[in-house]
């Protein structure tokens, strides 16, 4: 399902990337190119403060790359945590931009974006499922360590930007 | 810290080279730039740093964001290019801003590259020997074009040689088809892509007089209720919807056995949905229109001036105006006399509640209060259920509603594809072999190629065979009369030739087939011609609002591949016809124009203004970048004056220039119901096109974000109907039906496969599927007798039916996403 353009596993900081979620990249997101990069790692929530489908707005990694974190309550690709269902997502829509605030947990979608109504699949890896967006929804790397669940890194390119790392101003330190 | 890959895109630097296109795909046809540049540089983010001109990161509705999918990397001219296309942020027509479709906005991804999904291409002409398809020379392959097509007319007469091709594939193209088929061998034996035969998709409402596409996108937006039946435009023209439709706040009043995604958002917003049962449009119409009659809410005005009197339908010189043209007292005495259309009848006819009919009439009419700006717009659902009934059915509820020819008032198609269909030449009708009741009409080239009388059919553009309906039996048939006389075994040119004469003198059939990749209808053919297409020469083309733009060249054909025309002209020259040497697509356009005079696509004027000019025609179709002109075109000291929309002088396509209502006749449907539906034990099973796929999906197939979302065909199923079959989404299903009409009316049966997709988006009873998707022939329980609709020679492509089983299960149930598709954001009120 997820073949074709796959760069293999990514080894990063320790945290191996799961394969799928790495060739998730190329596989909705057209050409990659081997540069590496370093993403800024984030705390976004403590792991015993999170609902069940209440989701958890932050930027990442850059200051205005709106993005969400939810706990799906069941186990889906990309996910983290004891039950590996905790999953993070851009939610600027990759139509034109606007922001998604509607997170329907009955169905696991983020969506319709109220631009038009553009709708993303949060437990296929941010698959559109209806709409306009040429790309899937970029989802984050994730993290836990102890209580705390991190964003290390993101998948696809976030609306507005050409780089996913540059061009504005990293919401953490690369250290 | 965590090292990974970022993503990126490279932005065009200010000095890239830039082109002008429209989308490839639905008949909005949003205007696109593409952006050339060598590989391995990118601008800068500042706005003077690159093309686009504005700041990166960008602000959200730029309409300048290069998402990955808009970019990838060509070979052109023998150097790596990046290459962006992009909707044109600055359109103010059609794609206002910069919105685009999921189709139309990963057009790069369509772009011949050597590796990668794009790279079985066809390449080289190719020869079928001994089952195999072997590469070619061109002159060998147009040699045996030109010597089998002379072999076929002057040993069977031009009726036996066929063409079978796109009807839209721009004007360039099918001019110089069109030249050679039906203008220099004359052949009646030529049909669209879509049909068995050519002639009007539409006869219904073209015999009330109205034009099939006299409507502007603007009138969308300027409309107070838009009535949609029988297209979705969310899923299928997405643009026309989002900034023309829902963004000019009409309510709308949309028709569809499904319950999709514009069902929905009209019922949160003020609209309604009339959920009818597959084929009984023809009841609710007219049930709709003797409600409007009945309290006298009809556009009196409009039918007191503009409707033909029975005495002026007699003068009429169109047979069909004569026969089933109706006036106003005619149609409403048709009207109160059926009980299947009164509202209580026409509940128990479509399904539809009749309360809602009735709140169709007051809304579409004002009920008596201020009249409302209606629109009532169309396509397939209505059309390809029961053709001429339907669409005189609509089209004589937009007459009665005075709906045509002002603002935000008109009635039409919505449109299936972009319009290219500028033919060289008329039909030749009277050489057709088919008539009805005396009077000569189109053939029926499926009818004649099953019976054996085809002898050479040129393929072109299109999966011929999955998508003609009964496409099991078709393909049966074609087996068995290419299969006839000597197998070719050999690649020696002279002994080729020999023993395919001897396949056509024996009965049988030879294949040639025109594409750019292989598909369902490939394997048949014996003589492979490799074709250019969108992106690869320049070429011209409308979309559903007559709107005429430019489709800049990108880069050559792949291989040894040619564009269309180019082949065209190839045979025609080498069968010794005069007039096909053109240098380029320009010089066809132009010789093209004086054609086009007179009707909806009327360009002539635009090339007159470029001829005074010194100018070629597409270099000043060109200056109009992807604003295009609006057609008809006529010339006023020196300017061009574009049309925006037609009827506005309340003159109509016919012989008095009144309008008129026209007979739809249930009875007919009602029995036509009977022989095409469910028996016992099946359901309906519907089509239609889908968000993320188009047509056969010969670039869809190949493009990995359609891929993932749509990895096989589906079959939606109603939650009850699963229960009761045991089945959930995943499982994979087999539909059947052993009650299919083959192209001669016999009985025959046709089964696909296709994955269970479990949704209240289809009501009990009912199923959908996507028509087209490789490897599930869907059309194989849709019938394709045309003696049904022996008027219009269309197939009943949306009543297909069968027995829907669960033969096992697939890994989708883990991969693929059984989301609801069918979520509308709430209205104004929550």
């Amino acid at each position: 399902m997820f073949l074709g353009g796959a760069t293999g596993a990514v080894v990063a900081m320790g945290v191996l990337v799961p394969i799928g979620l790495a060739s998730r990249e190329t596989a909705s997101g057209g050409q990659t190119a081997a540069i590496v990069g370093f993403f800024p790692r984030l705390k976004v929530a403590g792991l015993s403060e999170l609902e069940e489908g209440i989701p958890v707005l932050f930027d990442y990694p850059q200051v205005g790359q709106s993005s969400m974190l939810v706990k799906m309550g069941e186990p889906v690709i990309g996910g983290v945590g004891p039950d590996g269902d905790i999953v993070a997502f851009s939610r600027l829509c990759t139509h034109m931009g606007c922001a998604i605030s509607e997170y329907q947990h009955e169905y696991k979608i983020l969506g319709p974006c109220p631009c038009h109504y553009s709708t993303f699949d949060l437990v296929h890896g941010g698959m559109v499922t209806l709409g306009q967006a040429t790309q899937d929804l970029p989802q984050l790397l994730l993290s836990v360590d102890d209580d705390a669940v991190y964003a290390d890194g993101v998948f696809r390119l976030v609306y507005g930007f050409d780089n996913t790392l540059q061009g504005g101003e990293l919401v953490g330190e690369r250290v | 810290m965590t090292e990974a890959n970022p993503a990126f895109v490279p932005l065009p630097p200010p000095d890239a080279e830039v082109k002008t296109t429209c989308c490839e795909y639905c008949p909005v046809a949003c205007g696109y730039k593409v952006y050339l540049w060598p590989a391995g540089i990118s601008g800068g983010r500042k706005a003077e740093e690159n093309a686009l001109g504005i700041d990166f990161p960008g602000p959200a509705l730029s309409g300048k964001w290069p998402s990955q999918n808009m970019h990838t990397v060509i070979e052109r001219n023998g150097i790596q290019t990046n290459v962006i296309i992009i909707p044109d942020g600055d359109s103010a027509v059609v794609n206002v801003g910069g919105t685009h479709s999921v189709r139309g906005g990963a057009l790069a991804q369509k772009l011949y590259r050597q590796t990668g999904p794009t790279s079985d291409r066809y390449l080289t002409p190719m020869l079928k020997v001994r089952g195999q398809h072997l590469p070619i020379s061109w002159e060998m392959a147009i040699d045996l074009m030109a010597e089998l097509s002379h072999h076929v007319i002057d040993s069977y007469g031009e009726l036996a040689w066929g063409m079978k091709i796109y009807s839209y594939q721009f004007y360039e193209n099918v001019f110089a088809a069109s030249k050679l088929a039906l203008g220099e061998i004359g052949t009646p034996n030529y049909s669209p892509h879509h049909a068995p035969a050519e002639g009007d998709d539409v006869p219904g409402l073209s015999d009330v007089g109205i034009d099939a596409f006299g409507t502007a996108f603007a009138d969308d937006k300027e409309a107070d209720v838009l009535f949609i039946a029988g297209s979705d435009p969310y899923e299928t023209k997405t643009v026309r919807f989002t900034t023309w439709q829902q963004a000019g706040g009409a309510k709308i009043i949309y028709v569809d056995p499904r319950k999709t995604f514009t069902a929905a958002y009209a019922e949160n917003h003020g609209g309604l949905h009339l959920q009818l049962m597959p084929g009984t449009d023809t009841a609710l119409y007219s049930a709709i229109a003797r409600e409007i009659i009945a309290n006298g809410w009809e556009d009196t005005e409009f039918v007191r001036d503009h409707i033909a009197s029975r005495a002026e339908l007699d003068q009429e010189g169109k047979w069909r105006r004569v026969q089933f043209g109706r006036s106003f007292d005619e149609f409403s005495r048709y009207l109160f006399s059926e009980d299947d259309f009164t509202l209580e009848g026409a509940e128990r006819a479509t399904g539809v509640p009749a309360a809602k009919i009735r709140m169709a009439a007051e809304m579409m009419t004002g009920a008596g209060g201020e009249r409302p700006k209606t629109m009532l717009l169309f396509e397939k659902g209505v059309y390809w259920s029961h053709n001429y009934e339907n669409t005189a059915a609509i089209g004589s509820l937009g007459a009665l509603l005075g709906a045509t020819g002002r603002p935000g008032r008109g009635t039409g198609r919505m449109g299936g594809h972009q319009r290219g269909g500028q033919k060289a030449a008329g039909y030749p009708l009277d050489k057709s072999p088919h008539s009805f009741e005396g009077h000569p009409i189109e053939m029926d080239t499926e009818r004649w190629l099953v019976e054996g009388n085809t002898r050479f059919r040129w393929v072109v553009g299109t999966n011929w065979l999955g998508a003609m309906g009964a496409t099991q039996a078709l393909r049966k048939r074609v087996a068995d009369l290419t299969s006839m006389g000597p197998e070719v075994d050999s690649t020696d040119p002279a002994t080729v030739l020999r023993q395919l004469k001897e396949r056509i003198d024996a009965g049988g059939l030879v294949i040639a087939h025109q594409e750019i990749y292989p598909n369902e209808s490939t394997p048949s053919a014996d003589i492979i011609l490799a074709a250019g297409a969108w992106g690869e020469d320049t070429y011209a083309r409308n979309n559903a609002e007559r709107r005429l733009r430019i489709y800049d060249k990108i880069m050559d054909p792949p291989g040894d591949a040619i564009p269309d025309w180019k082949i065209f002209s190839m045979v025609a020259q080498r069968m010794g016809f005069a007039g096909f040497d053109w240098k380029d697509t320009n010089e066809i356009f132009e010789e093209a124009s004086p054609k086009s005079a007179g009707g909806r696509r009327d360009f002539a004027a635009l090339v007159e203004k470029a001829k005074a000019e010194g100018v070629r025609g597409h270099d000043l179709l060109a200056t109009y970048g992807t604003q295009g002109l609006q057609t008809p075109l006529s010339l006023e000291n020196g300017e061009l004056i574009e049309t925006v929309r037609l009827h506005e002088d309340l003159q109509f396509k016919t012989d008095s220039g009144k309008a008129n209502f026209v007979f739809a006749d249930w009875d007919a449907v009602k029995e036509r119901n009977d022989i095409l539906g469910p028996t016992s034990g099946e359901v309906w099973v519907i089509n239609g096109r889908i968000n993320a796929l188009w047509n056969n999906l010969f670039d869809h197939a190949r493009r990995q974000i359609s891929k993932e979302r749509w990895p096989m065909n589906f079959l939606e199923v109603h939650p009850d109907d699963a229960a009761a079959w045991g089945v959930e989404s995943g499982d994979l299903l087999s539909i059947e039906s052993d009650n299919v009409l083959d192209q001669l009316g016999n009985k025959t049966t046709g089964s696909f496969t296709a994955a269970a997709y479990v949704s209240d988006i289809v009501p009990p009873g009912v199923t959908f599927t996507y028509f087209l998707y490789p490897g599930s022939p869907s059309n194989a329980v849709t019938s394709a007798d045309t003696s049904l609709q022996p008027l219009s020679l269309r197939y009943n492509f949306k009543l297909g039916k069968g027995k829907v089983t669960k033969i096992g299960t697939t890994d989708l149930k883990e991969t693929m996403s059984f989301a609801p598709r069918n979520l509308a954001p709430a209205g104004p009120e929550g």
